[in-house]
């Protein structure tokens, strides 16, 4: 009775879209905690990390190596491939970091475009896609299926879901109560003040890109499984939905960015089986960030320097 | 406080780059597979590779090429390898009158530049007698007026319409269209209510176009879903699929085993299997897959255009052979049959010339083959002096059953929807080409 009743809400077929509304819920949950890593990093250090997806990417490889040609336990698997995203991260974060700290933004980004590259040729190299097989990560969370409003939701969708809302409360929390998180937004602010306070900027940073990094891993984890396909090239650019939710939330809002990763995978999901605009929807994190950026943007005043009047 | 600091720096450092080292090395494990071998049940005696004799040919060796495609999410390459497994065993076994046969093999990317260069390579630079084993998207549209110009007659393993359309070219396999009709009468015996098809955009156009024939014929619900690849979202195809097919209806994948099982993870993780019979052309059908999709026992029909992988006659025996002696790191595969099919034609036509072995006499050769037996398929292999061939018409239904690949319809005759099958059962009468 529910479903018939939902079937005209709004002349759009509810029954039609619910499954496609679980999968882009599911997914975007890891846009979003992937855009809320990515925000706390940038906080903490200014820099934008273009390898997020390439360091979760690699880090599902390995798991998936553990997996299939080892008899390890599985648990150590999927530990090792956060601990990996973690590792990655905080080498660069503690060699590169420093040396990039004076430089502006965008050549902060470039050097993690340069880590991205670098992996992605590491993975084309060792572990080519093709062949007679395709590698398939699947988590045995998968294998637990519930009826949610009618519409079939794996554990694994729940946990994406879930992990998004409870990673955001939890590092607004840290950031709003916590010394470390304080120093965070201190050296967001001005990172020379901050440190001649006597602040340990250097650690804080590493600290900045050790949590990152394990939510590197953890979303690398959860792709793999939730894409159905270990695809280290198709991984390493989901990044670029993450950012588009990171620059909804404008580098600067946790709950705006988590809102943000959801929306662009509900917009996606929707987008895919209309055939008319299906061909589109790799291009939903351009637009939505375009025009997030347009109407958050449109009551500011723009002040010319009086040299260039 | 200092070197304390450096020291702390170095062995961080140097940790990381042995994790990165240790990485580095894991992921590549990734990608190593040993075989899988599949046990015969009961093997019947080997038959044997070129002639037969335990010598290895020494003399001047014959040129032999093939062009294979290999892009994301498509490898082609096995069936070379294999076509060049067999080639190998014909060396160690007296060759071709004593001369080996060298097998040149090229890679292209669906740029037709790069077709018609390759094929101008291996005739003209390369100065090939023959061309084995070619495998792709479109090669066969872009190359076969060339290879028609220079007189060349192509055994390959063939994918688009001019694979099946035209002169110079012969396929060992009966290519997706004629598969997935095959796919979509073992769904309609089984009382699929629609018929659904998803294959690769760059030849749905002419795959899919014979099982919506079939639908129109049977009144019942057609339709085509061309996929990009390489498909990153398995579970939003898999949805669109068993959503178009409802409930009762048939969903059929035409795709390879580096494709496929993305769509089928995604139909398991949201409870989709049970819904619609599924049914798919033949790449899939290996135990490789059957140990893989359990949930697929008995629920997916796969169209095989070839013997099982298992079953125990002379050429099917000497293929698993051969690919275990000389190719030991590619799975048993319906790719592999084709490629030892295409070596072995190429191989018979080889033997079969008297005189000079140059591309003219060798491709004649190939023209002149009829009748030829082989336990991999179901009726006699041909080529002949046709306006185009489909020799292989006529093959068998397969499902998953606890790890391993089990016949469930015997040999039957692809649904003659296209005029072009009609017209080649009556030259196979009229030039008793195939028994």
């Amino acid at each position: 009775m529910s479903s018939v009743v939902a079937f005209s809400v709004f002349g759009v077929d509810w029954v039609f879209l619910k499954p496609y509304i679980v999968l882009g819920l599911a997914l975007g949950g890891v846009y979003a905690l992937s855009g809320v890593g990515i925000v706390v990093l940038y906080k903490a250090t200014g820099v934008l990390n273009l390898a997020f997806g390439a360091v979760g990417a690699a880090g599902a490889l390995i798991t998936y190596w553990m997996i299939n040609h080892t008899s390890w336990p599985h648990w150590l698997a999927y530990t090792t491939c956060v601990a990996f995203g973690g590792a990655v991260n905080l080498l660069y974060g503690v060699l590169f970091g420093p040396a990039f700290a004076k430089r502006d933004p965008l050549v902060k980004m470039m050097g993690t475009l340069a880590l991205a590259l670098i992996l992605l040729g590491l993975m084309a190299w060792r572990a080519p896609a093709g062949g007679a097989f395709v590698r398939v990560l699947t988590l045995p969370s998968t294998d637990h299926s519930y009826t949610v409003f009618g519409a079939v939701v794996n554990l694994t969708q729940i946990l994406a879901l879930a992990f998004a809302f409870v990673l955001t409360v939890v590092t607004t929390l840290f950031l709003r109560y916590t010394r470390l998180g304080t120093a965070y937004r201190a050296i967001a602010d001005d990172r020379e003040i901050t440190s001649t306070l006597g602040v340990p900027v250097r650690r804080v940073e590493a600290s900045a890109w050790l949590g990152s990094g394990l939510v590197c891993g953890a979303a690398g984890l959860l792709l793999a499984d939730l894409y159905t396909s270990l695809d280290y090239s198709a991984l390493t650019f989901l990044v670029i939905s993450s950012l588009a939710a990171a620059l909804i939330g404008r580098l600067r809002s946790l709950w705006v960015t988590m809102a943000g990763g959801l929306i662009v995978g509900l917009v996606q999901a929707i987008l895919t089986p209309y055939s008319s605009v299906t061909q589109y929807r790799a291009a939903a994190p351009f637009v939505l960030s375009i025009v997030a950026l347009l109407w958050l943007g449109r009551k500011r005043v723009v002040v010319f320097s009086p040299t260039t009047r | 406080m200092k070197s304390t600091k450096v020291k702390v720096g170095v062995a961080l450092a140097a940790t990381s780059i042995l994790a990165l080292v240790l990485a580095t090395w894991a992921i590549g494990g990734s990608q190593t597979r040993a075989a899988s071998q599949v046990g015969a049940a009961g093997n019947a005696k080997a038959a044997k590779c070129g002639m037969g004799n335990g010598k290895k040919a020494t003399g001047k060796p014959i040129k032999l090429g093939t062009i294979n495609m290999l892009i994301p999410g498509v490898d082609f390459t096995t069936i070379a390898k294999i076509a060049n497994a067999y080639f190998k065993c014909v060396n160690d076994n007296g060759g071709i009158h004593g001369r080996p046969i060298q097998y040149i093999q090229y890679t292209e990317q669906l740029n037709p530049a790069q077709q018609s260069t390759l094929a101008h390579k291996l005739i003209e630079s390369d100065k090939v007698v023959g061309i084995v084993g070619n495998t792709s998207f479109t090669e066969c549209g872009t190359n076969w007026k060339y290879y028609k110009s220079k007189g060349f007659t192509v055994i390959g393993a063939g994918v688009q319409a001019e694979c099946f359309g035209t002169p110079p070219i012969v396929e060992s396999n009966m290519g997706p269209r004629y598969s997935n009709i095959g796919a979509a009468q073992a769904l309609l015996k089984r009382g699929a209510k629609s018929l659904i098809i998803a294959s690769p955009n760059t030849i749905a156009a002419y795959a899919d176009g014979g099982v919506l024939k079939l639908a129109k014929q049977h009144h019942i619900k057609g339709k085509s879903f061309p996929i990009k690849l390489p498909v990153t979202d398995g579970n939003s195809v898999a949805l669109q699929l068993v959503q178009a097919a409802g409930k009762g209806g048939g969903v059929i994948l035409d795709f390879t085993p580096d494709t496929a099982p993305t769509i089928m993870r995604g139909a398991i993780a949201q409870g989709l299997v049970n819904q619609v019979k599924w049914g798919s052309s033949t790449p899939i059908a290996n135990t490789f897959m059957a140990k893989q999709f359990p949930q697929f026992d008995g629920k997916i029909f796969i169209n095989n255009e070839f013997q099982n992988l298992t079953a125990p006659g002379p050429d099917m025996t000497s293929y698993r052979q051969i690919n275990k002696k000389y190719a030991p790191k590619v799975d048993l595969q319906a790719f592999g049959q084709m490629g030892y099919m295409d070596a072995k034609f190429a191989t018979i036509a080889l033997l079969k010339v008297k005189g000079a072995i140059t591309a003219a006499s060798y491709n004649k050769s190939v023209r002149s083959l009829k009748n030829i037996k082989t336990d991999i398929l179901c009726k006699p292999w041909y080529v002949g002096n046709l306006a185009y061939h489909i020799p292989n018409n006529y093959d068998i239904t397969v499902t998953y059953k606890k790890g391993k690949v089990v016949k469930v319809d015997s040999c039957f005759a692809i649904a003659p929807v296209d005029k072009s099958l009609v017209q080649t059962r009556k030259w196979e009468k009229q030039f008793h080409l195939n028994g």
